[in-house]
């Protein structure tokens, strides 16, 4: 409840590398070690008062308190389900993950790819927990939400109807890893019924903090297998599969013993010398341990009779098997590849990609801009640099360039499916920058630009998936890339990451805050005879001008304009406006001081008739930006974000007593922090009573 | 010097807001849906009408009745995702808070007069949970009582609000405790002009 402040808090938390891999945020304050030893010496079990073991957690709708599927269920822990239950039982495998009343089949998918690698393996699922001494209901997995890494608390109560797990199982029936996974993940998604319909990638993401890619073998990129070998040299999960045209068809097996709608892994690529010629060829894995490809080069074919030189080996593992890169093409219908970043795993022996992350935020009337189509507000989204210097390594594609990938992910909008949200459909653009912006960051680019500049590139649709991203490749040079909703005046948060193979400068690009400050201090000598005698008709007896006086004299002087629209100046406006020019301290406005205060009102009233380019009488938040920049205030995308949330009407206007009181106020704002700061040192230290002395005005 | 009341419980996903919920609460819950609309938010205007609404009701209370201007400051000093309106939790506390000092106006307001006088202020804003000096106190009827000194009820809501929300604010930035906050000049405006 702390508004604003709790946001800085969480930003320098971040900055002081909270939620790195290295140091997860507990997920809702709640910390495992801490909980696990309270409940241990106590002798009682967890119970989880953030998740509670009942139908809110089941689901809304299918999953909801009175349907027919949730009828019956009771809340169970392992001990109470079998005798002498294990975490885990000879490693992960894939058997341990048996699909339950749920539709939550890819997120199954991404955890069974997550046991083929130790080491996400091993930070997903933290290994100091069992039903061993230390057993206290507790226990905790660890996930990447959005850029940081969350450490999720759960009790092992789960959902049982007639004696069997609603939900993940395991063949065997008293490991429980998974079940318990499935249920840290629900939690961070609100409910298990908000995690049913979704795709391998966002499963993918949320163990690895990875980006990524989809590829429609259909229509693949023409160097799809050197994306693959690269992607496999990197580390990266790769997933594939072969779609389904209706249900009856799932786990079907074709003539050549391969399963449609079952996720692949993919796990090796190479060329042979075959015959005389190069053929590609990649390695695939069944996650049952069984059923293997038997076409060309599977297992024990004639082909590897045929291959010169170095040869991997032909008779591979039970459920692994190879076959042509051809074959494959023909067979399987996508492929998600899962880029891991140096964050995920520690190891040497893989090339990682570099990556850099920024937060965003979209806000109606300042920073939702909407799509290009929508050229007026466009350009107020969020823009973002990339600097592009080294080639790539072997373009054996014959195209030299950067190779990089671009993805958007929306925060937090699976959590909002109970109150009825879904996803927005998002999007980017991507825009050359001409030489003249070279290195510089300190400018948000304007209308201007970019009706006068074409986009270079642009992510492949505006989608409504949590995540779109794409992979370019273009010539060395600086880029820009906004992000944005497809339609303007959408409220969203999201984060963007790029990701690259060589090394590469991403940078937020965003005008800088600062004010260029008139003198306009008027003292009581300079005020002429006519002003003089004004303000004494205007003052009164004690030739001072209060609160409600001015609100009189404003009022009076606007409600002659027919060109201003204000509904009048309120008098909270005021106070604020006589506190903030008060230099003498006694709550009233002296002749020297209203003067000053008469002169700003004046300038503001000049710029304001200057920006309301339509004559609408009142100002439109795209035109306050501008006006703002006029009247000598530069400010960037998280200010006017605020100003317009405070300052604006309903309509995403600003009228003329709004416009002062704003201007007075941010005005008055940089000259304290000057103040505060006379050595331009860049910040300022408060104790507590300066802070209030200036924060309650 | 500032002693905060407790503070709010963690923001829980909505999905699980109706577990372990007393009657009381299930029945604030139902007036929010209703003041707050589709959107689950409050905004300054919505805001406005139902406090406008309950003051109404109270003849003791003296007031002008508060101002859309008033109530947006309310509201960006408890808004922290910057959308301009409240969510329930926000809302929630806001509500407690204002019965809160609501009591506290009707006990200190000891000549009856509806209003809080600048004698009666310290007393008043000391029962309240702020013992602030004199020279606080006197800004702070600089800067919202009337020429007289005196405290309308809607403004004494506004100004406890926002006290409450910077000594809040304060305590949140001050993690090491040593009595100072250090902030640049974007964390300066932020902190001031979304108030």
């Amino acid at each position: 409840m702390s508004g604003v402040a709790s946001t800085l808090a969480k930003k320098r938390a971040l900055a002081a590398g909270f939620g790195s891999s290295a140091n997860a945020v507990p997920y809702l304050n709640q910390r495992f070690e801490a909980l696990r030893t309270q409940y241990r010496e106590s002798g009682q079990l967890f119970c989880d008062p953030t998740f509670p073991a009942g139908p809110e957690a089941l689901g809304f709708k299918e999953l909801g308190r009175n349907s027919y599927k949730t009828r019956g269920v009771t809340w169970k822990r392992p001990t109470e389900l079998v005798s002498n239950p294990e975490f885990i039982m000879g490693g992960a495998t894939r058997t341990d993950i048996c699909q339950g009343a749920l539709g939550d089949c890819w997120l199954l998918a991404a955890i069974a790819s997550l046991t083929l690698n130790e080491y996400v393996m091993a930070r997903v699922v933290p290994s100091d927990q069992g039903f061993g001494d230390n057993y206290a209901g507790i226990f905790h997995f660890q996930f990447w939400q959005f850029g940081e890494w969350v450490d999720v608390v759960i009790d092992d109560r789960l959902p049982v109807k007639d004696g069997e797990l609603l939900f993940v199982h395991s063949a065997e029936g008293r490991e429980f890893w998974s079940a318990l996974l499935e249920k840290a993940y629900a939690k961070v998604n609100g409910c298990y019924e908000a995690l049913s319909g979704g795709s391998t990638t966002e499963g993918f993401e949320d163990f690895t903090g990875g980006i990524a890619e989809n590829y429609d073998l259909r229509n693949p990129p023409s160097n799809l297998f050197q994306i693959i070998k690269k992607a496999l040299e990197a580390g990266a999960l790769l997933g594939c599969s072969i779609d389904i045209t209706s249900a009856a068809d799932s786990e079907a097996v074709t003539r050549q013993k391969l399963v449609k709608g079952h996720a692949y892994s993919l796990t090796g690529a190479v060329e042979v010398n075959y015959r005389g010629r190069q053929e590609k060829l990649v390695r695939m894995r069944n996650p049952w341990g069984q059923v293997e490809w038997t076409g060309a080069w599977s297992d024990g074919s004639s082909e590897w009779d045929y291959v010169q030189g170095d040869c991997p080996h032909a008779n591979a593992e039970d459920g692994e098997f190879w076959m042509s890169f051809n074959d494959f093409r023909r067979h399987y219908s996508r492929i998600e590849v899962c880029t891991l970043t140096p964050d995920t795993i520690e190891d040497d022996s893989v090339k990682h990609w570099s990556v850099s992350k920024f937060d965003g935020t979209w806000r109606r009337g300042s920073t939702a801009g909407g799509c290009r189509n929508h050229p007026y507000t466009f350009w107020m989204n969020p823009q973002f640099v990339i600097k592009l210097e080294e080639e790539d390594d072997d373009p054996d594609d014959g195209e030299v360039g950067c190779s990089f990938v671009v993805g958007l992910i929306q925060k937090n909008r699976r959590r909002m499916r109970k109150q009825g949200e879904d996803m927005h459909t998002v999007g980017f653009a991507i825009y050359e920058l001409p030489s003249q912006f070279h290195g510089q960051r300190e400018v948000h680019l304007d209308k201007n630009f970019f009706l006068t500049h074409a986009q270079t590139a642009r992510s492949e649709t505006f989608i409504n998936l949590r995540e779109v991203s794409n992979r370019f490749k273009l010539p060395p040079g600086e880029y820009l890339i906004v992000p944005s909703t497809f339609e303007p005046h959408l409220n969203g948060d999201f984060c963007i990451r790029v990701f690259s193979e060589k090394q590469t400068e991403t940078q937020p690009c965003d005008d800088p805050v600062s004010a260029e400050l008139e003198d306009e201090m008027v003292s009581d000598e300079d005020v002429d005879a006519g002003f003089r005698g004004l303000f004494a008709k205007l003052a009164g007896d004690d030739m001072e001008i209060s609160a409600v006086e001015l609100r009189t004299i404003l009022n009076k002087i606007v409600g002659k304009r027919t060109d201003l629209k204000t509904d009048g100046f309120s008098l909270d406006t005021c106070r604020v406006m006589v506190n903030l020019m008060d230099d003498s301290g006694n709550g009233k406005l002296g002749l020297g001081e209203f003067a000053t205060l008469w002169k700003k009102v004046q300038r503001y009233l000049s710029i304001y008739k200057k920006n309301d380019t339509d004559n609408s009488g009142t100002m439109s938040t795209p035109e306050m930006r501008v006006a703002f920049k006029d009247a000598g205030f530069t400010l960037n995308n998280t200010i006017y974000q605020l100003l317009v949330a405070r300052y604006s009407d309903t309509d995403m206007t600003i009228d003329f007593d709004n416009f002062v009181a704003c201007l007075i106020r941010l005005e008055m704002m940089f000259k304290i922090f000057k103040k505060l700061d006379p050595n331009d040192s860049g910040s300022i230290e408060l104790n507590f009573d300066t802070w209030l002395n200036f924060s309650m005005v | 010097q500032f002693i905060p009341s407790d503070p709010p419980p963690p923001r829980r996903p909505a999905v699980f807001a109706e577990q372990d919920e007393s009657d009381e609460e299930r029945q604030f819950r139902r007036v929010f849906q209703q003041l707050a609309g589709d959107d689950m938010e409050v905004s300054p205007a919505e805001l406005m009408n139902i406090l406008n609404r309950i003051i109404g009701k109270h003849g003791d209370l003296k007031t002008d009745g508060f101002s859309i201007e008033n109530c947006r400051s309310m509201v960006a000093v408890m808004d922290s995702d910057s959308t301009g309106k409240l969510g329930f939790h926000e809302f929630k506390y806001l509500w407690n808070n204002i019965k809160k000092w609501q009591g506290v106006y009707k006990a200190y307001d000891r000549d009856g007069s509806g209003v809080i006088g600048a004698e009666e202020l310290p007393d008043a804003f000391r029962a309240a949970g702020f013992p602030l000096n004199d020279d606080l106190f006197n800004m702070i009827i600089r800067r919202y009582s009337d020429e007289q000194g005196n405290m309308d009820f809607d403004n004494y809501i506004g100004c406890l609000v926002r006290l409450d929300a910077m000594c809040r604010a304060f305590k949140t930035l001050d993690k090491d405790n040593n009595g100072t906050i250090k902030v640049n000049i974007q964390e300066w405006l932020q902190l001031t002009m979304y108030s």
